[in-house]
């Protein structure tokens, strides 16, 4: 019934081999004083691949496995890489995140699999949206998106894009009671998203921060055609061609009105301006280049003195130590693993949507990280999902993952009410 | 039903996303393939490779100094070949730093990589000409017109390179560019297309039937006076006489009898700007030089008649002055398409790229013009120049500069022999009788081919 392809042995075979070559190639090309100083990143990854295994394959067996393994091979990747990053260590706040990120995962497997519970709590994750929201406005500092709490940053920003795409994914209910509002049939619920994706962009745009902004409209955007086409089953010609111009125009003037920053951004010359707006951009596609296809090897680069470049401009500091190709590896791995709902098909309308927005949201993420360095689009500071540093990114990117593995392996019972379960109870214990 | 459609409607949506996505990953990989090279024009980590000449003399070396190589043993070719230090612009190295790269997208940065440019000079020959000069400034081009491969390349002032520019402040005017490759007025010289231009109107016995007489001075109808340089005039004189004395006069009435509109064809063709139009920059291996401009209106008017015979308004570089002179000296009239780099090696030695000989798409008159021209070229030749030493076609010019205040000379020709078909212009700046001719340096530079 459920595709996992190779067993739970292989899976964990092939995913500490290819750690274990990884950890080879540090030992062989990586910058370090003793071979001892890699023991600490060694013990760290095999360990965790051996008990996270383990705990899949004995205590916590599931009907589909193959998100988790590939989701372990690539956070212990991103622990190789980040550990590197300027001469080998061990990036141990990197290490605990992404353990957090892993439980994170099963979190949101466990939470997100039932849609007829997820779909009962749906208020709940609206107070929870205007909660983050409030968050953002009382405990930041002055128009920003961060809430420092001593050594520790939050970003609740980061927070809001699962529960905006679990918020776009419970939309389904009231779309049989669409009505006409001018051109388009639109149900209350529809209009209710729309605001909250109003107030979102709202927010963004006061705390000058739109980096995440196409993330957001992505997963809103997705929404929307899902719901326009539903329950009817096609797509007109004139809704098409109606919210293509609507979406047209509102991008137009957006760019057209964006603040000076924005404005920069977009009309940035990088080469001739490499001390100034363009410095990182251009520090990251010289480091590509520099690495060429093998890269310089692991702690050889010079990338990790530029700001963000463990996190903004990731990509380019892998390619410089590690080489373009294992980078492009990287990428793929994370592709792999939102293409593998589309192996163990969603069984139901509410899944579907909740995958297509999580796929949304990490591929836009990671497309504004990559594009963005590489000068094929503005650059902004967004981060790559599991690869870059960051708490908040990490457990976001985690429950996302689970998001995408609940819906490959869904569970449709109704919650029983409370009372007949105790009633119930009650009638065993007499029995 | 609807239900199950609208999931695959999900899943397709889905998949659209990553394709997009996918797409776009191919897009950066084409553009790092595509683009590396120029991000490491940026990097300091990259070393750079060495230039050499078509007998494998170093002509450009990273790592060039006082200690390692003579004190002028770049000179020659300091403005033409370059360095890297970015002082100069429109050399050879300046404008290939890419392909010099130690550098490749497979290995990355190779310190000890073999890449190199081979270039078609002929260093040697190139040091002749130079010396040739003296104490005198100016410029020398001169290419197979055969295969386009420049041989020789050489303006004076130049930059020693080994000097690391510490002396910059006090380098004469000029010393930093190749001044083959920038537009100077080129005298007499222009009345070789002048008399294309004559060939293509009249045709060959037309133009040969025609005789203008000389008195020193022609008065055009507007009562402008055109003055010859030998005032006791050159009596009456067909083409070849007129070309071979360069008689003002004869030209002035010859243009006065064509048809403006068939002048400024024929010069069109050739690649000259007439009359404020765009002029077309030459581009080869990266380098770019002007080719020619010139303002015609009437061909009463003294400025236009002057213009034509190569002063007022004419300009031209000696590139591009060199160029005409492969489509008659091919007899084809077709340009030759010159280039400077034979062939390029990258890091690991392999040749990456390798010249071709190429012609320009269209002619710039016809053959038989461009045989006619020849004929009257070579015969100004052996009358003229016999002192050269070779059987060459050739114009000479005086060109006044600096509203009069000083005289270039030039030579523009081509060496009608198919063992040694080398096409060539050579300008002396502010040459006066008694010093060396550009007749000497051609024959020099001639002879310094002809060993190599």
């Amino acid at each position: 019934m459920y595709k996992n392809g190779l067993t739970y042995g292989k899976c964990t075979t092939i995913v500490l081999l290819t750690h274990i070559i990884m950890l080879l190639a540090i030992l062989l090309r990586g910058k370090y004083d003793t071979p001892q100083d890699i023991l600490p990143l060694a013990v760290a990854v095999i360990g965790l691949d051996l008990t996270y295994s383990i705990v899949l394959r004995f205590l916590y067996r599931q009907m589909t496995y193959t998100l988790d393994f590939v989701l372990l091979l690539l956070i212990n990747i991103s622990v190789m890489f980040q550990s590197c990053f300027g001469g080998v260590g061990f990036a141990a706040k990197h290490y605990v995140t992404c353990i957090v990120a892993l439980a994170v995962c099963q979190v949101g497997f466990l939470l997100t699999r039932n849609h007829v519970w997820i779909q009962s709590k749906k208020i709940v994750l609206y107070i929870l949206l205007g909660v983050l929201i409030l968050s953002i406005l009382l405990l930041t500092g002055s128009r920003s998106m961060w809430i420092n709490i001593g050594p520790i940053s939050i970003q609740p920003s980061e927070f809001m894009k699962p529960v905006f795409v679990l918020i776009c994914a419970t939309s389904i209910r009231e779309q049989h009671e669409k009505k006409k509002i001018l051109f388009f049939y639109v149900s209350k619920e529809m209009m209710i998203l729309t605001g909250a994706f109003i107030v979102i962009v709202g927010l963004q745009w006061w705390c000058r921060d739109l980096g995440s902004l196409p993330t957001f409209a992505a997963a809103y955007g997705c929404a929307l055609a899902c719901r326009l086409c539903y329950p009817k089953a096609k797509f007109s010609k004139k809704t098409i061609i109606g919210i293509s111009a609507i979406a047209a125009i509102l991008v137009a003037l957006a760019l057209r009105f964006a603040p000076g920053y924005v404005q920069n951004r977009l009309s940035v010359d990088i080469w001739n301006q490499m001390e100034g707006d363009g410095y990182q951009q251009c520090k990251a596609l010289i480091a590509i280049a520099e690495g060429g296809l093998f890269g310089k090897g692991p702690g050889c680069g010079s990338l990790y003195k530029v700001f963000a470049s463990d996190t903004d401009i990731v990509f380019s500091t892998i390619c410089e130590e590690w080489g373009f190709l294992v980078a492009l590896l990287s990428i793929l791995i994370l592709m792999a693993m939102m293409l593998l709902p589309m192996i163990n098909k969603p069984r139901s309308y509410f899944h579907t949507t909740m995958i297509l927005g999580c796929v949304a949201v990490l591929i836009v993420q990671m497309g504004l990280n990559i594009f963005g360095s590489c000068n094929l689009i503005p650059f902004t500071g967004v981060t790559i999902p599991f690869i870059s540093q960051g708490g908040s990114s990490m457990i976001t990117s985690g429950f996302l993952a689970g998001m995408l593995k609940a819906g490959q392996s869904p569970v449709f019972k109704k919650p029983e009410p409370k009372k007949k379960k105790a009633k119930a109870r009650k009638a065993v214990a007499a029995a | 039903m609807k239900s199950i459609q609208s999931i695959r409607r999900g899943e397709r949506l889905t998949i659209l996303i990553l394709i997009v996505f996918f797409l776009g990953m191919g897009v950066l990989v084409w553009k790092v393939v595509k683009e590396s090279s120029f991000y490491m024009s940026h990097s300091d980590d990259v070393t750079l490779g060495m230039v050499y000449d078509r007998n494998n003399q170093i002509l450009f070396d990273p790592n060039a100094s006082t200690e390692t190589y003579d004190e002028n043993y770049f000179l020659d070719v300091g403005n033409v070949i370059g360095d890297d230090s970015g002082q100069m612009t429109n050399t050879l190295v300046s404008e290939n730093i890419e392909k010099l790269q130690n550098y490749s997208l497979i290995f990355g940065a190779t310190p000890h990589g073999k890449t190199a440019i081979y270039s078609t000079l002929d260093h040697k020959a190139n040091q002749t000409v130079y010396n040739a000069f003296g104490s005198k400034n100016g410029t020398a081009i001169a290419y197979n017109y055969q295969t386009g491969e420049i041989l020789v390349c050489v303006s004076k002032p130049s930059v020693n390179i080994l000097d690391n520019y510490s002396n910059i402040s006090e380098l004469p005017d000029g010393s930093l560019i190749c001044k083959a490759f920038y537009e100077t007025t080129p005298g007499s010289t222009q009345k070789i297309a002048t008399t294309a231009a004559a060939l293509e109107t009249f045709g060959y016995d037309g133009l040969m039937s025609k005789t203008y007489t000389c008195n020193g001075i022609y008065t055009t109808k507007y009562n402008q006076q055109i003055k010859c340089h030998d005032l006791n005039g050159h009596g009456t004189q067909n083409i070849v006489q007129g070309f071979e004395n360069s008689c003002n006069p004869f030209f002035a009435q010859l243009v006065q009898d064509m048809p403006l509109d068939n002048i400024i064809q024929t010069y069109t063709r050739m690649g000259i700007a007439v009359n404020d139009t765009k002029m077309q920059k030459i581009q080869f291996d990266g380098l770019s030089s002007f080719s020619a401009s010139t303002k015609l209106t009437d061909t009463s008017d003294f400025d236009t008649m002057w213009s034509c015979m190569g002063q007022s308004e004419a300009l031209a570089s000696p590139l591009q002055m060199m160029l005409w002179e492969s489509a008659i000296a091919n007899a084809s009239g077709k340009v030759t398409e010159p280039y400077l780099i034979d062939h390029t090696t990258n890091v690991t030695g392999s040749t990456k790229y390798e010249a071709k000989t190429t012609y320009g798409e269209n002619n710039i008159f016809s053959a038989e013009v461009a045989s006619q021209i020849k004929q009257i070229m070579r015969q100004n030749g052996q009358e003229r120049y016999s002192s050269i030493g070779y059987p060459v076609g050739v114009k000479s010019g005086t060109a006044q500069v600096q509203n009069g205040a000083s005289e270039n000379s030039l030579l523009v020709g081509f060496n009608d022999d198919p063992n040694l078909p080398i096409a060539f212009c050579v300008v002396i700046e502010d040459r006066v009788s008694g010093e060396i001719s550009t007749s000497d340096i051609v024959s020099t530079m001639l002879n310094a081919l002809n060993q190599n």
